[in-house]
């Protein structure tokens, strides 16, 4: 994968995530993996075709979608993640894909509305090819982005 | 309740892929209207989609009908819905039910472009589905191995 869209990707979510208030987020890993795989409880998965063909997908624990939630909401406390949090993570992942896919010379690309997907104990297979994995992480907690562009 | 222009291509493509490609005896249940959220079966295959209609599918089936159905495409047996054969058999359904309802879709109406995103398949406990602002229908078709839930969300469709 060329290195101008690990660049794009990570100042993509560095970006939404410094305006909505959580700027202490730091980058803490980049990998490379053989396939798109999860095994966190709450993914928000996005799809791309046109320029770029592939699927964008933010994961992370519980614990850490009500807290980003949180503080994408003002600060509101957040028992139980339920359809407001679950908006405004989707809506993260939309402004995360939007920006990221901003910053490359990209041609048309289109994206599929994200899907949040939460559960116990995941199990997923996302794409085939190889998928770039980067780790964030904050006070709220840790975040992955996985990035998986079919050839 | 009539099948939604959304839902339609979706279930006639995967009835006719369980019965031709699998040979399964089909049968369906009526159309439902899903609530904000979709709650999983066990085992969902999801495809996304972009262009004219934006949204996406969802295959959603039983861990255990995902078993046959993988053991019905394959000829092997699997012991869990999340082995990595399972887990590519589905994937494998969605591009196929997928594809042909797209191309039905936009030979029917060339202005729509839609295009498919890559499928992604997942497995686990309790699992749900959410799309912010989007409607979902479902239906269900009865197999051999058991039950298969079509569901399609549109952007802006009723």
């Amino acid at each position: 994968m060329d290195i101008k869209f690990i660049n794009a990707f990570i100042s993509g979510l560095l970006n939404v995530t410094g305006m909505l208030g959580l700027s202490d987020l730091k980058r803490s890993g980049l990998s490379k993996k053989e396939r798109l795989e999860i095994d966190k409880d709450v993914n928000i998965l996005l799809g791309m075709t046109g320029g770029m063909n592939g699927n964008i997908v933010l994961s992370m624990p519980e614990q850490t979608a009500r807290n980003i939630a949180s503080t994408m909401m003002g600060g509101m406390e957040i028992a139980v993640l339920d359809m407001m949090p679950k908006s405004a993570l989707c809506e993260l992942a939309n402004m995360v894909a939007g920006n990221s896919v901003a910053g490359l010379d990209a041609d048309s690309v289109s994206m599929s509305p994200p899907t949040l997907i939460s559960g116990q104990n995941i199990v997923a297979l996302v794409s085939l090819v190889e998928t770039l994995v980067i780790d964030f992480t904050a006070a709220a907690g840790s975040v992955t982005m996985s990035i998986a562009l079919e050839g | 309740m009539e099948l939604s222009a959304q839902l339609a291509p979706f279930v006639k493509a995967t009835i006719k892929n369980l019965k031709d490609m699998l040979g399964f005896e089909v049968n369906t249940g009526g159309m439902e209207l899903e609530p904000d959220e979709f709650t999983s079966q066990g085992y969902t295959v999801l495809v996304g989609f972009t262009g004219g209609w934006k949204g996406r599918l969802i295959l959603d089936m039983p861990g255990e009908t995902a078993i046959k159905m993988a053991s019905a495409m394959t000829g092997e047996p699997y012991s869990s819905a999340g082995d990595e054969e399972v887990l590519l058999s589905g994937a494998e359904l969605g591009n196929i039910i997928g594809g042909n309802a797209i191309t039905e879709i936009n030979n029917s109406q060339p202005g729509l472009q839609i295009r498919l995103t890559p499928p992604s398949v997942f497995t686990g406990m309790g699992m749900t589905m959410f799309n912010a602002r989007v409607n979902s229908s479902s239906l269900v078709v009865n197999t051999d191995v058991g039950p298969v839930k079509v569901n399609v969300a549109v952007e802006g469709a009723q």
